[in-house]
């Protein structure tokens, strides 16, 4: 299989890898930048005390959890049209993994904030802390610190996920190595390039995860 | 029995034993004491190679340590350790505790080795919790059952890391009145403890240690009623005066 | 019109029902083999060996960077190169297999390094050997901790499992995708699509669930 690697396809197509890691990087940030927004929204509403913002949040967490990312994705794509929402491809896509990694935002919120000490709190009320005084110095800056592993953890999730985009015709990294299969007949060569893009693209995320938390860590010694 | 010639030992750069030098016949039993950080637990964790040394050697029952060649489950077979933390295997019984090792390492048969167990326990006082599992035990009943795991195996010598240090003080007697018990049938034990009382009963000799170095060795009484070195002075006040 | 549709999705069912039990297929099967595989794998990976548990890393590491779907075009495309002709099915399986193998090992690994070191240092001081230590003492201790995420990665597994879809297996998201071709209408199909993998996945989040919570009761006890 190595032997016959043929570099000089993959410098030919090259131009092409590059729009389309900037695309998945693109589509990625986008959708990571409002899912995160989103779940945040969401975790607000799940542990609010109205039932009713509790129930539709819950809703959209569970049914997102419960189902793949796939099944989603063509209910959009092919669901919404038949409803008059006419939208290009991309912001389906950006849709459809926005929602997804919302709902899996809300959670890591959620459990990040259930994990803080109760008597923290309780020293908060107890020393007539307002209920959003101690939002914003007890139990916020301490759940970012539990969470900023699992929020850089969902974030590779969704950069992967984002190769899902390819099935319904969306310009990025996996599309290429389709591309390079069906028109040069060279999946090898393809899909081997396209996996390493996505390596360099995780292994960053995880050194940007590893700097991060060393910054928290140092800043909670506070 | 147990001989430490020249004995060092670094971790990193930070040196933990230093020069130790130190016979221990059959039959004697030892007490090692000191401040904390003073490499007692260490020293005694060398001599079944739990801890490695990088300098001296260190001969029990004619075997060599901590050369590459010694048969270890050989050595380990004769020397029963008793950790501070009890250390008893969660998911077995105290029967199954205390026999696991001699059937699989001694691979004695799984009938003996019961009937051996259930003797043992019952010499440390647990005839009745023979098949308790450790979270239904006290402290003191764990520690026990470990004492009883180290004696099945019919060792040679047994060591004691802290033994008590981990319970709360209704449960010291128990544990201690075993190990007395041990000692005055000749077992070979060394022991780090801060059990004063204990060492004056049955100990031959007491080591003091102080930052990896050996500074004192003597017999009870005189160690307790005359310390020698300024440092084994001060040790002493601050641990009798409570 | 909507009526129509909807009569028609009710004669698709049984094709629905064969989608269903494809997916419980390819995911159980990737269960059993790869749950071996990781079990193995986990070992190695806690273990003393450090080529052992080098080279596991590594792999680990490929399968976590890369999306699925780029994993399962590698299998399906390039390995036919190097000789070894697969049809969609077995080359799902096989793929899907090394994914969970890859989670498993982590899960396993983590399970054997969480027993207390004082365990096998008692084990250690009563001479057993390392074969016997990981037998009698590590890992029955060990299981405690691995066994609930074992059901929550049957969850993920059944997720990801729609993703063999683009490689042409007839699981619920492919019967999903071919029968929207004839009954345009997308928020039916896939919402029937949603409905069946909710079926399955949401009672076992909540088994899932229900099992960790259990583990972190006992081993307080203790």
């Amino acid at each position: 299989m190595l032997e016959g690697f043929n570099f000089r396809i993959i410098l030919e197509y090259m131009p092409l890898y590059g729009k389309c890691f900037l695309a998945t990087l693109w589509l990625s940030g986008l959708s990571l930048f409002a899912a995160i927004m989103l779940g945040v929204i969401s975790c607000a509403m799940r542990l609010s005390h109205s039932r009713i913002l509790r129930g539709i949040a819950g809703v959209y967490i569970e049914s997102i959890r419960s189902t793949p990312l796939l099944a989603q994705l063509y209910f959009l794509y092919f669901g919404l049209p038949t409803v008059g929402i006419m939208i290009p491809e991309w912001v389906t896509g950006v849709i459809a993994l926005t929602l997804n990694s919302g709902a899996y935002y809300a959670e890591i919120i959620r459990a990040g904030i259930q994990a803080i000490d109760l008597g923290q709190i309780e020293a908060g009320i107890a020393s007539g802390l307002s209920y959003f005084q101690r939002m914003r110095y007890i139990i916020l800056p301490q759940a970012l610190g539990n969470t900023i592993r699992p929020m850089l953890g969902q974030a590779i999730i969704l950069v992967k996920d984002s190769s899902l985009l390819s099935l319904i015709s969306i310009m990025e990294l996996t599309r290429a190595g389709q591309l390079l299969t069906s028109e040069r007949f060279m999946p090898t060569e393809g899909f081997l390039t396209t996996a390493a893009f996505y390596l360099i693209i995780y292994y960053m995320l995880k050194s940007f995860s590893s700097w991060a938390e060393k910054r928290l860590i140092f800043r909670e010694a506070y | 029995m147990i001989s430490f010639k020249n004995v060092n030992k670094w971790y990193g750069d930070l040196l933990v034993l230093n020069k130790i030098d130190l016979e221990v016949a059959q039959g004697e039993v030892v007490v090692i004491c000191g401040p904390s950080g003073s490499g007692k637990s260490t020293l005694i964790r060398c001599i079944n190679r739990l801890e490695p040394i990088q300098k001296g050697a260190l001969i029990v029952d004619g075997m060599n340590v901590h050369d590459r060649k010694t048969n270890m489950t050989q050595l380990r077979a004769e020397i029963g350790f008793i950790f501070q933390q009890f250390n008893l295997y969660p998911h077995m019984s105290a029967l199954g505790n205390v026999t696991i090792a001699p059937i699989r390492v001694r691979n004695i048969p799984k009938g003996e080795a019961e009937k051996l167990g259930r003797k043992t326990l019952v010499r440390v006082g647990l005839g009745e919790r023979i098949d308790s599992y450790p979270a239904q035990l006290s402290g003191g009943q764990q520690q026990r059952v470990a004492i009883a795991r180290g004696l099945c195996m019919q060792p040679k010598i047994m060591l004691f890391d802290e033994p008590t240090s981990a319970l709360d003080p209704e449960m010291i007697n128990e544990v201690l009145d075993v190990m007395r018990d041990l000692a005055k049938g000749g077992m070979t034990m060394m022991v780090v403890t801060h059990e004063m009382g204990f060492a004056r009963e049955v100990a031959n000799r007491v080591v003091f240690m102080d930052e990896g170095t050996i500074i004192e060795v003597a017999p009870p009484n005189d160690f307790f009623t005359n310390p020698q070195t300024d440092r084994g002075k001060y040790f002493l006040s601050s641990i009798l005066t409570h | 019109m909507w009526g129509f549709y909807f009569h028609e999705l009710m004669r698709s069912l049984p094709f629905f029902l064969k989608g269903l039990w494809m997916t419980v297929a390819v995911a159980g099967l990737s269960l059993i083999f790869g749950s071996i595989i990781g079990f193995f794998g986990g070992i190695m990976r806690a273990g003393h060996n450090k080529p052992a548990r080098l080279i596991v890393g590594v792999w680990v590491d490929l399968i976590r960077g890369t999306p699925f779907l780029v994993q399962i075009f590698v299998i399906f495309f390039i390995l036919p190169g190097i000789g070894i002709e697969l049809e969609a099915f077995p080359a799902a399986v096989i793929a899907l297999t090394n994914l969970t193998a890859s989670f498993i090992t982590e899960i396993v690994a983590g399970g054997i390094l969480a027993v207390p070191s004082g365990q096998k240092e008692a084990a250690t001081a009563a001479g057993l050997s390392g074969y016997q230590q990981l037998r009698y003492i590590v890992l029955p201790q060990a299981m405690r901790t691995i066994f609930p995420p074992l059901v929550g990665q049957y969850v993920l597994l059944i997720k990801d499992s729609s993703i063999v879809s683009a490689i042409g297996v007839v699981d619920i998201t492919r019967v999903g995708w071919l029968t929207v071709q004839r009954i345009p209408e997308g928020l039916m199909v896939f919402g029937l699509v949603g409905l069946l993998y909710f079926a399955i996945c949401y009672p076992l989040i909540n088994l899932s669930g229900y099992l960790e919570r259990r583990m972190t009761v006992v081993s307080t006890k203790i």
